[in-house]
């Protein structure tokens, strides 16, 4: 089980200052809603989480150990914000894509049989099995959206990190993506940070919500949230207390 | 086989062959990562390794592939240092590779049909030293592949995964520019400086036109490497044609029938059978 630390981080572009002294606790097994306003540092936390960027000063811990080694160890899993317009034009099945979540800087995971095992059940798991030869490239951005998914679990990280992982996509696929990751939170125990602007959405099966505004952070449970915010007008730019 | 009596055609079959393997090995993670004009680059300083190498009367071929590792790395280095600039640090080196090409070949005076040889390719007058030299270039470039292959697959396809994966991206980066150097030097004999790139890339994008998998289409563009570069040569001689122009030129042939015929009956034998999970029909 991974819990994730993050103690007084700091974190600048150039001087528009995007976090300011920002803590937060996320317990294993939680699944948080990372919501806010554009540009207030949601995605910036997430990689700061996912080890791409480093704060300026702070710490970010998984389970007590710093990122780069809890990246090392295969515990996370990651959906970047932009992943179609790399799925364009790149000739890989969706076998070939959920079997890159394998890999990792020791090379491949696994034999070839193991890895083709791991590849179905994780094809089977979002739903994906029949369209498990076609390219890629060739789905619909709902479909890629769950390939992304399925590529991220393979390695059966402790923790999973999606930015916007229903930008571009419609309702209903939102919903059912949400649905499914609400399933593999529950049923599998992942810890789970989804960066979101579907608010309605990503509340219904998240149990906490961190909404980030001016650099501060309110973090709590996802029901008190939704029942003092959604549908009110003030719900950004948030004001902490 | 009239043309295999020739220890020149000898040579010239096994080197191109050798080529014909490692240019799409490269060419695949060159095109998928958006870098084609890499190899133009790459070709534009091995020409002033080249040079070099007629200057310092050291094996220029050799002086090249050293010359071309090290642009390669440091191309990589500024291309990552200054992510906006990548294009114009790449023409820096580009034209600098160029511009001390010309210096050195003033300066050596090596004479035009030498230059014209290094431009578009001699095949034909490959040595055995050339061939050992090819040889162990590639061998390098295989060993180091097939150690990197995931690690760049992965990178290709998501520079910010490959990271959280835990893979060290700009070291897995710095040593494919240098494996990219090592089959432009060792391209370059085939084809010539201008059309190395040439080899990398147009048996991929054809390749790409069947819409298989990375290592299908991996498989494929080295099947049509291999059948531009050994048609490209038996054609040349009998026709008493140029070599590296005939090998491209065979190539671009294979991805204009294949754009043509994409869609036709090549195109639905390659195609494994779809079945859409709705409805259930065949598309």
């Amino acid at each position: 089980m991974y819990d994730i630390s993050i103690k007084e981080v700091n974190f600048s572009y150039g001087d528009n200052a995007v976090l300011k002294n920002l803590s937060l606790s996320i317990a294993a097994g939680d699944f948080v809603a990372m919501v806010g306003p554009n540009g207030a540092g949601k995605s910036t936390l997430l990689k700061m989480v996912a080890g791409l960027i480093k704060p300026d000063s702070g710490l970010v811990q998984i389970a007590g150990k710093d990122v780069p080694t809890a990246c090392a160890a295969g515990n996370m899993g990651y959906v970047p914000q932009h992943y179609a317009q790399n799925t364009v034009g790149f000739p890989a099945t969706v076998e070939e894509i959920v079997a890159l979540g394998l890999y990792s800087r020791h090379g491949r995971k696994m034999k070839r049989e193991g890895e083709r095992h791991v590849v179905s059940h994780m094809l089977e798991l979002v739903g994906m099995q029949d369209l498990r030869t076609r390219l890629v490239g060739e789905l619909s951005g709902g479909q890629q959206q769950r390939v992304m998914v399925a590529r991220a679990l393979a390695i059966n990280p402790g923790i999973l990190l999606l930015d916007e992982p229903t930008s571009g996509v419609d309702y209903d696929t939102g919903t059912k993506l949400y649905g499914l990751l609400g399933e593999l939170n529950r049923n599998l125990g992942i810890t789970i940070i989804a960066v979101s602007h579907d608010i309605d959405k990503v509340i219904r099966v998240a149990n906490k919500v961190a909404c980030i505004n001016n650099g501060v952070c309110f973090y709590g449970e996802s029901t008190e949230f939704r029942h003092n915010h959604i549908g009110a007008p003030h719900l950004f730019p948030y004001q902490p207390q | 086989m009239e043309l295999l009596q020739f220890d020149f055609m000898q040579r010239a079959l096994v080197a191109g062959l050798i080529t014909a393997l490692v240019c799409p090995l490269i060419g695949i993670f060159v095109v998928v990562r958006r870098q084609a004009m890499i190899g133009d680059g790459l070709g534009h300083i091995a020409f002033a390794g080249i040079m070099g190498g007629y200057v310092l009367n050291i094996y220029p071929t050799f002086v090249a592939a050293l010359v071309t590792m090290l642009g390669a790395g440091g191309i990589e280095f500024v291309r990552r240092k200054h992510i906006r600039y990548a294009d114009t640090s790449l023409a820096i080196f580009f034209y600098s590779g160029i511009a001390l090409a010309v210096i050195f070949s003033s300066m050596a005076k090596v004479p035009g049909n030498g230059i014209i040889g290094v431009l578009f390719g001699s095949i034909l007058t490959v040595t055995a030293t050339d061939l050992w030299l090819i040889g162990a270039c590639a061998l390098l470039v295989l060993a180091v592949m097939a150690r990197c292959f995931y690690k760049l697959m992965l990178m290709s396809f998501d520079e910010e995964v490959a990271k959280v994966a835990g893979i060290n991206t700009a070291v897995v980066g710095v040593v494919f520019s240098m494996m990219t150097a090592l089959v432009v030097v060792v391209g370059m004999r085939i084809v010539g400086i201008l059309l190395v790139s040439s080899l990398m890339i147009i048996p991929v994008a054809a390749s790409q036109l069947l819409r298989v998998g990375f290592k299908a289409t991996l498989g494929w563009a080295v099947v049509f490497s291999v059948i531009s570069v050994w048609g490209g040569l038996v054609l040349s001689f009998y026709l008493d044609i140029a070599p590296g122009g005939t090998i491209v030129m065979m190539a671009v042939a294979i991805y204009l029938l294949l754009l043509v015929g994409a869609d036709g009956l090549l195109f639905k034998w390659l195609k494994p059978r779809r079945v859409n999970p709705v409805s259930g029909q065949e598309r």
